[in-house]
């Protein structure tokens, strides 16, 4: 064995208290590089599956479909599609990151560290961001590349990405505390955030509906956010914008917030 | 110089009336399991400290509430002086933990693992990147540095836990049953490394299983059992004061029972094979066994054999818990 005293560390800053900033930059790039790691699970499908969509439908279903508040179908289904993969992948990294963890013992492993759980929590939402964010470009890049989609409003494009990306990743890390089992997240993705996602307009404008369905798709918050989208990518449905945006900055606190509580209050993680 | 004198006074542990309870996990059926009745604990600054219990008896319980990963219901701790709960990023700090369970990760290198592990105690790559460096080697890690956890042998994967715990240098390292279902070979390493640390000045508080483990390791140890602390001391004391040995001599042509050859002892006499066979039982067998032989010979008696059997902490612990500890 090697009987060498290791090199001792100098006094730890974070022992003095303040935030640990190193600590929060350490797990946040953690998040980040892990997703990164495993990107043919994490950013090609949805890339792959929505240049299936655009491919089919622009094929097929555009030239039976008339164009929807003047722009073609397949246009107008894009920030449908782009908000569909920001949602899902944020929500999907944060859960099953921390599901996990927890199932790996990784999280009995950070909650021992001098972090506080406001720092874990907003590391895990920011990696789940970065996620959302980096599909729902390529998605938009995709559109912008192939069927030359317009951005008409290019920084409120990304403020909304991010926006939804941060509030879904937040759900996210409700959901990933509360689970216990890779069951329970497949069970809310398949039967609540899918639904809700495809009833909140992605493919077709809630116009085209009957009236009972269109007013039950207004409680849907999806729906706002994708409507929210579509106008700044294509300048369509201007009229409700701003409640688009409410709708999300609303959605996006509440959820940070009951995952930062649950967290803090160690919610099926701390005994 | 007098105020380092007065923080190595500050114990490294202080654990005041602990309490926990679990509720249980289908809440309807009720009752809740009682895992500390009131834990009194305190480990000295460089102590290596050890706490043995049966499963179930609260060590786990005790290192979750020390660390910060278990609520404790009652009770107080402090680490070096200050409160895990008010000053939990200075406590935390200063604790490197081994776990019971090995930890899996599928993602990263253990290289990689370890710089994370520094950072979330706010150390910078630039600061630990020799020490970890060190570590690897010290551990005969380096050259698998680039592997994944699940590449790595059971014992590589233990000494891996150990170098995670030791990365941002602790004052202090728990080892929750660090040589659990490993070989003897890899145990006995393991066990150099502790000596080699506590050598260093670290404390160090292990729980273990292994009684042997305790007696040869620990400067004092604790049993704990259903929640409580029941004994606390250093091994050898314990043994003195709770276990007894004995003395086995063979002997012939001489008649033992002459009371006073061998007075002041008390025995079970047999006869032997054409001899006899006497069995002291006494507190401490090294030092009865000259006053005994010399007894004897002097009386004439011939001495065929003699054998001794020490009272181990394993004894302690069963006369104290009714149980043998892995039962």
């Amino acid at each position: 064995m090697n009987t060498q005293k290791p090199e001792s560390l100098k006094k730890l800053p974070v022992a003095e208290g303040g935030i640990n900033w190193i600590g929060f930059r350490t797990l946040t790039l953690r998040e980040i590089y892990r997703f990164l790691s495993v990107y043919r699970q994490t950013v090609i499908p949805g890339l792959v599956t929505s240049a299936l969509y655009i491919i089919i439908f622009g094929l097929t279903l555009q030239r039976r479909i008339s164009a929807i508040d003047g722009v073609s179908y397949t246009i107008y289904i894009l920030p449908g599609l782009i908000m569909m993969n920001v949602i899902t992948n944020a929500y999907n990294n944060t859960s099953s990151s921390i599901l996990q963890m927890k199932l790996l013992q990784q999280m009995q492993d950070l909650l021992i560290t001098p972090m506080s759980s406001m720092e874990i929590s907003f590391s895990f939402i920011i990696g789940g961001a970065v996620r959302g964010v980096i599909n729902g470009l390529l998605v938009l890049l995709l559109g912008i590349l192939i069927i030359d989609m317009p951005v008409v409003h290019p920084i409120q494009t990304l403020l909304f990405l991010i926006l939804v990306s941060w509030g879904f990743s937040g759900a996210g890390l409700i959901l990933g505390i509360f689970a216990e089992s890779w069951d329970n997240i497949a069970t809310m993705v398949n039967f609540f955030i899918t639904p809700l996602i495809f009833l909140g307009g992605v493919f077709y404008s809630i116009d085209m509906l009957p009236a009972f369905w269109r007013n039950l798709s207004m409680i849907n918050p999806i729906y706002y956010v994708i409507n929210g989208l579509r106008y700044s990518i294509l300048d369509i449905g201007g009229s409700t914008v701003h409640l688009s945006f409410a709708v999300a900055v609303l959605m996006t606190i509440l959820f940070t917030v009951i995952g930062v509580v649950l967290f803090q209050k160690g919610t099926r993680i701390k005994q | 110089m007098r105020s380092a004198k007065l923080e190595s006074m500050i114990p490294a542990i202080d654990v005041r009336n602990l309490k926990k309870s679990y509720l249980p996990i289908n809440r309807r059926a009720g009752g809740k399991t009682i895992a500390l009745k009131g834990i009194d604990l305190t480990i000295k600054s460089g102590e290596f400290y050890g706490l043995l219990g049966p499963n179930g008896a609260g060590k786990t319980t005790t290192i979750g509430i020390i660390t910060g990963l278990v609520r404790l219901d009652e009770g107080s701790v402090s680490v070096m002086g200050k409160d895990i709960i008010s000053d939990y990023r200075f406590t935390r700090s200063k604790i490197g933990v081994s776990p019971q369970e090995l930890t899996v990760d599928w993602f990263f290198t253990i290289e990689r693992l370890l710089y994370f592990q520094a950072g979330y105690y706010g150390i910078r790559k630039e600061e630990v990147s020799d020490r970890i460096e060190q570590l690897l080697k010290k551990f005969g890690l380096y050259k698998k540095r680039n592997s994944k956890i699940r590449e790595l042998s059971g014992g590589m994967k233990r000494r891996f836990q150990i170098v995670k715990a030791l990365v941002h240098d602790p004052e202090i390292l728990i080892l929750d049953e660090p040589t659990a279902g490993i070989d003897v070979e890899l145990r006995h390493m393991l066990w150099d490394y502790l000596r080699q640390l506590h050598k260093e000045g670290k404390t160090i508080l292990l729980t273990t299983h292994y009684i042997d483990e305790a007696e040869l390791l620990c400067e004092r140890v604790g049993i704990i059992n259903e929640g409580t602390i029941v004994v606390e001391g250093k091994p050898s004391e314990l043994i003195q004061s709770l276990g007894k040995g004995s003395i086995e001599v063979y002997l012939s042509d001489c008649d033992p029972e002459k009371e006073a050859l061998i007075s002041g002892f008390s025995y079970v006499l047999e006869p032997y094979d054409g001899g006899s066979r006497l069995v002291f039982s006494v507190d401490e067998p090294e030092k009865s066994l000259s006053e005994i032989i010399k007894a004897l010979s002097s009386n004439g008696c011939h001495i065929h054999e003699v054998k001794i059997t020490k009272s181990s902490l394993e004894d302690v612990f069963i006369s104290l818990t009714g149980r043998a500890i892995n039962d």
